[in-house]
């Protein structure tokens, strides 16, 4: 991991990140609400105050990022991609077998493929918690609580 | 009916087995999350949020509300025996709570904690029925004018309360107003923002946003960081405070509980600032502040006063005036949503028992509460013991068929799943989630109003100053905003962020 504070340097990273997200979705609402109506005052139309909030944001994005470039340099801390890119295929691979296959194939598609996202994890214990949680999910959310989503893929 | 019988119909709602039940598993649960490091009130009711709208609205409510009050007890309980705070309302409780405990007080740091909790939960939930039906009936005279001015003051205030910097905040807030404008438009009937995806001309579900940055971005940020815990518990001694303890103890309980209760109503606060709050107000007035931080039982009593009267008081705003004051409050208010009640004066006219029935279970589970812990302590200690990796997967369960429930369709969970990834990254960028929340929520809700009262001026926004009490919200706005450009407050509010960090 990089040492947070380096001497020397200037930009407090986090907040040029943070400036980058702002600007971008400013950015991106202005482009997708371009052919919005304005409308007046007293007849506002749909894209009057998505307009004002988006350049707002831009305005606000660019005062962090100025006040953040001239400051002391401070690094964001180092992303470790493994568990953020396992959790997110295995939320996104559960929606997709739940719809084909059913809440059983996908909730063991779920925990099993979630458990590998911590490197602690132990086989038997990720075999006896996916059995043990898949069972207590089918009997609460679909027979108790009524979600509609088959159990079985057949 | 007076409020005599009000409180009565509260009482005979709350005592229903179902809605009992449902009490004390909120408060169950609440204990729980609250001892659990690593999962906090907020993640919990996101998780939980998709369920209840399987519940009768009452019980749905009931049960939310337990968790957010029951994790102020929770947390306290590992604060005090192992140093380690459960949530963030008490961080200032270890301080002298732990050392106590090492002195070999630790029972008398709990019971003086729990009955704190209880007198001051008690005081607030009288408070919330006391100040409900008042401040209901002057907000029936709000206009659409009275409205902006007020959410805006809100808005901004609660920037200024929240931790992290204020600019950032503003900018989350700016960024969950313009997630709520996706959709269609409700005036016009045009989409807007969607990027011609079908499944959001009805707009961003909450559920969605809330499991995204709330539930899946803190479980993939708690797996990055590979905690070492090294838990040592305190032996536990006798339960019942020395008479020393207690006289001590409850002048400073009366007065966390005066100063949670304030802070609570504030937007923005709630239980965290109220602890820190009370924490120094106590340092101030002891005439032995060299003990705090030695095992002084005011330094428990006050703040564990405080941060509960916090969790409930920050319920008036919500129930009177349908305008959530913190993160929490803005799930309670999806809540509402979720089974068509829209929170407000109306709501308390109209549906009393919804109201009077939860203020009467708060007052019920904070008695199962001193009951649940107490006694049960070992419990909860040794749950601690519980891996992390034995917890997520629960929680991504909860939340993959919490989303997929609402809609029954993949886009929902491929959505909340980007805002897990968006969340991910603001806690890169060290930008707090919960403002943005606030903002969505309130979004639709400020921009019908600010149309409603522009419209209704033919476009003149005199109309915001011209009303007395829009006015007044008006200049209390310039007045925050003014507090913040001030360097000695800046600084101020700079030091006392870092000492709740430290």
């Amino acid at each position: 991991m990089a040492a947070p504070r380096k001497a020397g340097g200037t930009g407090d990273r986090p907040d040029l990140f943070t400036a980058a997200l702002f600007i971008g979705f400013g950015a991106l609402g202005l482009w997708a609400g371009r052919d919005l109506t304005m409308g007046t005052a007293s007849a506002m139309g749909p894209g009057y105050l998505p307009r004002i909030v988006c350049w707002l944001l831009i305005i606000i994005g660019v005062a962090i990022g100025g006040s953040g470039a001239v400051r002391a340099r401070v690094d964001i801390a180092k992303p470790r991609l493994w568990p953020l890119v396992i959790i997110l295929a295995a939320v996104v691979g559960f929606a997709f077998i739940a719809e084909y296959f059913g809440f059983v194939a996908a909730a063991v598609w779920l925990l099993l493929v979630g458990s590998i996202a911590d490197r602690d994890s132990r086989f038997r214990e990720v075999i006896l918690l996916t059995a043990g949680l898949t069972a207590f999910g089918a009997l609460v959310f679909i027979v108790g609580l009524g979600v509609q989503m088959p159990i079985w893929p057949f | 009916m007076n409020f005599v019988d009000l409180l009565m119909l509260g009482f005979s709602e709350a005592l229903t087995p179902t809605n009992l039940g449902f009490c004390l598993l909120g408060a169950l649960l609440g204990t729980l999350i609250g001892v659990l490091p690593g999962i906090g009130p907020t993640a919990t009711i996101a998780v939980l949020l998709p369920i209840t709208f399987y519940l009768p609205p009452l019980a749905g409510l009931i049960m939310l509300s337990g968790i957010y009050y029951g994790a102020q007890y929770g947390g306290s309980t590992t604060a005090i025996l192992v140093n380690l705070p459960g949530e963030a309302s008490s961080v200032v409780t270890a301080v002298d709570g732990y050392k106590m405990a090492q002195q070999g007080r630790a029972g008398s740091a709990l019971a003086v904690a729990a009955l704190g909790s209880f007198f001051a939960g008690t005081v607030a939930t009288f408070g919330i029925a006391i100040a409900g039906p008042t401040l209901s009936s002057f907000a029936l005279s709000f206009g659409p004018a009275e409205y902006v001015s007020l959410m805006l003051f809100g808005l901004l205030a609660a920037t200024i309360l929240a931790r992290g910097p204020v600019l950032k905040a503003i900018g989350m807030i700016l960024l969950g107003l313009l997630l709520g404008m996706v959709g269609i438009d409700a005036s016009s009937g045009e989409e807007r923002l969607t990027f011609t995806a079908v499944e959001l001309f009805d707009g961003i579900d909450f559920v969605v946003i809330a499991i995204g940055l709330f539930g899946f971005s803190e479980i993939i940020e708690n797996l990055e960081n590979v905690e070492a815990r090294g838990v040592l518990v305190s032996k536990l001694s006798r339960l019942w405070p020395t008479r020393e303890d207690f006289r001590r103890a409850w002048p400073a309980v009366l007065r966390g509980t005066g100063v949670g209760t304030l802070l609570g109503v504030l937007p923005g606060g709630g239980a965290t600032l109220a602890s820190f709050c009370a924490y120094s107000v106590e340092k101030k007035v002891s005439k032995r502040p060299h003990e705090f931080g030695e095992g002084a039982v005011e330094g428990v009593a006050g703040p564990e006063a405080a941060n509960n009267a916090g969790a409930q008081s920050s319920f008036i705003p919500l129930l009177t005036l349908g305008i959530p004051s913190n993160n929490m409050m803005a799930m309670m208010l999806s809540a509402f949503i979720i089974h068509g009640i829209t929170p407000g004066p109306t709501v308390l006219a109209t549906q009393p028992e919804i109201f009077w029935g939860l203020v009467a279970s708060m007052w019920i589970g904070n008695l199962m509460l001193v009951v649940i812990n107490l006694p049960l302590i070992g419990v909860w200690v040794k749950l601690l013991t519980v891996p992390y990796r034995l917890m997520y997967p629960a929680i991504l369960l909860f939340c993959c068929v919490g989303v997929y429930s609402i809609n029954n369709r993949i886009f929902d969970v491929a959505l909340a799943a980007g805002f897990g990834l968006l969340g991910y990254a603001f806690r890169k960028a060290k930008c707090e989630p919960g403002p943005l929340l606030l903002g969505f929520v309130l979004g639709p809700l400020l921009e019908t109003n600010i149309r409603r009262a522009l419209t209704i001026s033919h476009g003149n926004p005199a109309v915001f100053v011209e009303r007395p009490i829009s006015l007044v919200l008006l200049i209390a706005t310039a007045g925050v905003l003014l507090l913040m450009i001030l360097p000695s407050f800046r600084k101020t509010r700079e030091e006392a962020f870092q000492e709740e960090e430290a």
